[in-house]
């Protein structure tokens, strides 16, 4: 029999991201109204239809209300008690990393983010953003080499602007949903992608997101572009310190593929998830869509969810292209009172298109894990197909696993198929290593990884490797 | 909405009788299911109202059952009809149940009713009368197959109650058979006891006409060491829901269910099931099967809930779905909710066409088009007809299946 507390021990891991920088910020008052939106805007010194853009998304915003239907239990978001936009202090321009503070470089380094002296040992591009702002992005004149555009959103609006009016929320629409709204209404900065036709992006691209102040919220928003048959890979992670409070993230992310254009969207998101009681944590409610836009482009997803106290999260497709492809892969684990309610949804719309879903969850202490997924054929996606497989496996008796698939057809010349599974850590796998002098703690690990290692071979090497550390991390313990 | 009209303002029934007093003031708060619930957001809202445009009918106006008369030994029911019974035999015994226990036993279940959840039910002892309201205490052993009718007569809503007890030890087959008129809703709730040790083989058969509505609810509630087959059947209804909610209440029970549900021209009709295990090694083995044809819509939900303590509950569902036409739709959803961590439960869904190998393999062989997808359809339906205690070997199902594609 499996000691039930040695394994909720072996899961228990505290959280090294949760450290505070004690740096100077700019933040302006809290609560939210056209006022505060006016002021974000002049801030960034933006055009008037962002401006537009926002007003019209708050407007929406104000008459939606909150969903309710994913039945997650966290206490209500006072949306006036937040502080919408907050940046370190720094000069005005900055022309070159050095003159970055040192403190942020610091913080980032302690992260494991090279933004100096090691960017050049590895082959990644960075854009490290932090509360409100994107304060460097890495490799930039390399990739301008290579006609790719990788900067912060803010930086975008200003030298990019045509590309911004062009396709700023053509994925995600500012009513599409209220956090999606609230996003539309003030976000403050994040990533821009531009890969130019036929470039297949010479390094991988990342993103990485800090949250440092307790009483601001943060609302990134993410646009990448993939003109014809090109190809790129881009990397997200993220961490917060651990405060008792809980921090809103609100994130937007627009994908588009053109023809035989590809996107792949990794993620690690270890977002503070609170104390064993539930103090604190993040709230990470995300709004992810790619629109594979041309023949033959393909968008996939791949994730790994271990932070936030609560998970609300749908990384989506919208095969309009023929043939065009998508793909999902995702690990959530859950521990102590998180809840994780997270899945995709692949829309087929374009004739002959393909879809994949992986999606693997593990939940553990009083934890809520839960798969909520849409498949839909349209009456045009003749000749296409889906498969998608979600397993969860269990870690004591006080977790909870849901799975959710929604699957929905009008297009008879279509196949779409569907595979569930819930099982616990078997009893004879463990005793099979553990007899063969593997200890305990390793012995779940080993297993846990080996759950989880269809969605770990679609991460980028780089991701890979720090996805099975962050696993092994949260698995490893005080056993012994 | 006529019905719901002469709910509000109470014109509904005369000589209400003390449930259809209860349940009428439950429904009078908030008289419609909330459109927004996953359990009524697919409903297609003008052929719900349609199912709620006639008028009630407490009558029973005869009508001839389009079966073979009984055959030797089945004992044939029609509810509102011949529902006095009592036998009493050597080795078993069926009679009605009394009106008090009768009145008790739906009454604890009206209390543990959710508002959206079993607004069918709801409605249903709202409508039915006594007269209407069969009540049956089985048990012992040996017993023949019993046969149940309920059928709606044309232009008016009618509503019946089953209410079923089935002693410990008991093994008993039964089949029930709901009939729906050109232009009729029948309302028809069943409720089903297994106490311990007793056993079921239950069939659902329920085919309309032209433009018949049906709501038809099953609640089942299995005691330890029970065990509840169901195959069930539902087509030709203009708009038809079936919902089941199967409760292993101490847990040790098996289920077993095979239900179908087949769509054509604008029909739509859908199956919404709720199996909750609430104790320790339960079993259930389910699949669904739809067919949709033309601009039909066909609908399945199933939920499958294991609280922590149904430990080592091993629980599959599988949803099967062949999509004819062009116009027509299906929507599934298989859920499982767990918390237990000793289980083993897995669900799977597929939605596809006739499969273009096999019917390609039977047409190098000299079977025309139309034969060999008839072949492939007698095959799809027969493993949930096969599963329908009684009707096999005298109702010829399959070719009134067949024969209507």
């Amino acid at each position: 029999m499996v000691n039930e507390n040695l394994v909720k021990d072996v899961v228990k891991e505290p959280y090294k991201y949760g450290f505070v920088t004690d740096i100077e910020t700019e933040k302006i008052a809290k609560g939210l109204n056209e006022d505060i939106i006016r002021l974000i805007s002049q801030k960034k010194e933006e055009p008037k239809y962002l401006l537009d853009f926002r007003l019209k998304a708050f407007k929406k915003w104000q008459k939606m209300d909150e969903p309710d239907w994913a039945g997650l239990g966290y206490k209500q978001i006072d949306y006036q008690d937040i502080i919408y936009y907050s940046a370190p202090k720094q000069k005005e321009k900055i022309s070159s990393l050095d003159e970055v503070d040192p403190k942020l470089l610091e913080t980032f380094d302690k992260l494991g983010i090279p933004l100096t002296e090691q960017k050049k040992l590895t082959n990644v591009a960075v854009d490290a953003v932090f509360d409100s702002v994107s304060i460097a992005t890495t490799f930039r004149e390399e990739l301008a080499e290579h006609g790719v555009i990788f900067c912060s959103i803010s930086e975008a609006v200003k030298n990019h602007s045509d590309l911004i009016e062009k396709y700023l929320g053509t994925v995600v629409p500012a009513s599409d949903n209220y956090f999606a709204a609230l996003n539309s209404a003030v976000f403050s900065d994040g990533s821009f992608v531009y890969i130019p036709k036929g470039v297949t992006c010479p390094m991988d691209l990342s993103s990485y997101f800090r949250i440092n102040s307790g009483d601001s919220g943060q609302f990134e928003r993410t646009l990448i572009i993939a003109e014809e048959s090109s190809s790129v890979s881009y990397l997200e992670g993220c961490t917060a310190p651990m405060f008792d409070t809980n921090t809103l993230h609100a994130a937007v992310v627009e994908l588009i593929a053109l023809d035989d254009a590809s996107i792949k969207y990794s993620t690690v998101q270890n977002w503070y998830a609170g104390d064993e009681e539930g103090v604190g944590g993040i709230f990470n409610f995300v709004t992810k869509r790619g629109k594979c836009l041309g023949k033959r482009s393909k968008i996939s997803w791949s994730q790994v969810e271990t932070g936030s106290a609560i998970t609300w999260k749908y990384p989506s497709c919208l095969l309009l292209g023929e043939e065009s492809v998508g793909e999902f892969y995702s690990v959530a684990l859950t521990n102590n009172l998180q809840q994780a309610d997270t899945g995709t949804k692949m829309i087929h719309i374009g004739p002959k298109t393909k879809s994949t879903i992986v999606s693997k969850g593990i939940s553990a202490g009083n934890s809520i894990n839960s798969y909520r997924g849409l498949v839909k054929m349209g009456t045009k996606a003749a000749g296409s197909r889906n498969y998608s497989q979600c397993d969860s496996m269990l870690i004591g008796d006080q977790a909870s696993a849901n799975t959710f698939p929604y699957i929905k057809s009008q297009q008879p010349n279509s196949e779409i198929e569907h595979e569930a599974s819930t099982c616990r850590i078997s009893e004879d796998q463990l005793f099979y290593l553990q007899s063969r002098g593997i200890e305990f703690e390793e012995a779940v690990s080993m297993m846990v990884s080996g759950f989880c290692r269809d969605v770990f071979n679609q991460l980028p090497m780089e991701f890979a490797a720090e996805a099975d550390k962050l696993l092994a991390l949260k698995l490893e313990g005080s056993v012994g | 909405m006529e019905i719901i009209e002469k709910l509000k303002t109470n014109k509904l029934i005369d000589n209400q009788t003390e449930i259809q007093k209860i349940c009428l003031h439950k429904l009078q708060s908030s008289p419609l299911p909330n459109p927004k619930s996953e359990l009524w957001r697919l409903s297609n809202k003008s052929k719900f109202s349609n199912f709620l445009n006639y008028s009630v009918n407490e009558k029973n106006p005869k009508f001839d059952i389009p079966y073979p008369e009984n055959s030797q030994g089945t004992i044939r029911l029609i509810i509102g009809e011949n529902c006095q019974i009592k036998l009493i035999k050597e080795n078993y015994s069926i009679q009605q149940l009394n009106e008090s226990e009768l009145n008790k036993y739906i009454k604890e279940q009206i209390a543990c009713f959710d508002q959206n959840e079993n607004w069918s039910d709801l409605l249903n002892l709202s409508l039915s009368s006594t007269k209407n309201l069969l009540g049956l205490k089985i048990n012992g052993s040996k017993i023949p197959p019993i046969e149940i009718f309920s059928h709606a007569s044309s232009n008016s809503l009618n509503a019946k109650t089953l209410v079923i007890f089935l002693e410990k030890n008991c093994d008993i087959e039964l089949l029930q058979v709901n009939l729906g008129k050109e232009n009729s809703s029948l309302s028809q709730s069943t409720f089903f006891l297994l106490e311990e040790n007793s056993s079921v083989n239950h069939g659902v058969v329920s085919y309309g006409e032209n433009r018949s509505n049906l709501l038809n609810s099953l609640n089942v509630i299995q005691q330890k060491n029970t065990e509840y087959n169901l195959g069930s059947l539902h087509f030709k209804f203009n708009y038809a829901r079936f919902e089941i909610s199967i409760k292993q209440s101490a847990g040790n029970a098996k289920t077993n269910i095979k239900g179908m549900q087949i769509t054509k021209k604008d029909e739509q009709i859908s199956t919404y099931t709720k199996i909750d295990f609430n104790g320790p090694n339960g079993f259930l083995d389910q699949i669904n099967k739809s067919l949709a044809d033309d601009k039909s819509h066909a609908i399945f939900e199933g939920s499958i809930i294991v609280p922590k303590i149904a430990q080592r509950t091993d629980a599959s569902q599988l949803s099967r779905n062949l999509l004819l036409s062009n116009l027509a739709q299906i929507d599934t959803k298989p859920q499982l909710e767990i918390i237990a961590d000793d289980v083993k439960c897995k669900h799977g869904a597929t939605i596809s066409q006739l499969n273009e190998e096999e019917l390609f393999y039977m047409r190098t062989r000299g079977v025309t088009l139309q034969e060999a997808s008839k072949l492939q359809l007698s095959s799809y339906f027969q493993e949930i007809i096969s599963f329908i205690p009684i009707s096999k070997d005298r109702w010829d199902l399959l070719d009134k299946l067949l024969n209507e594609n």
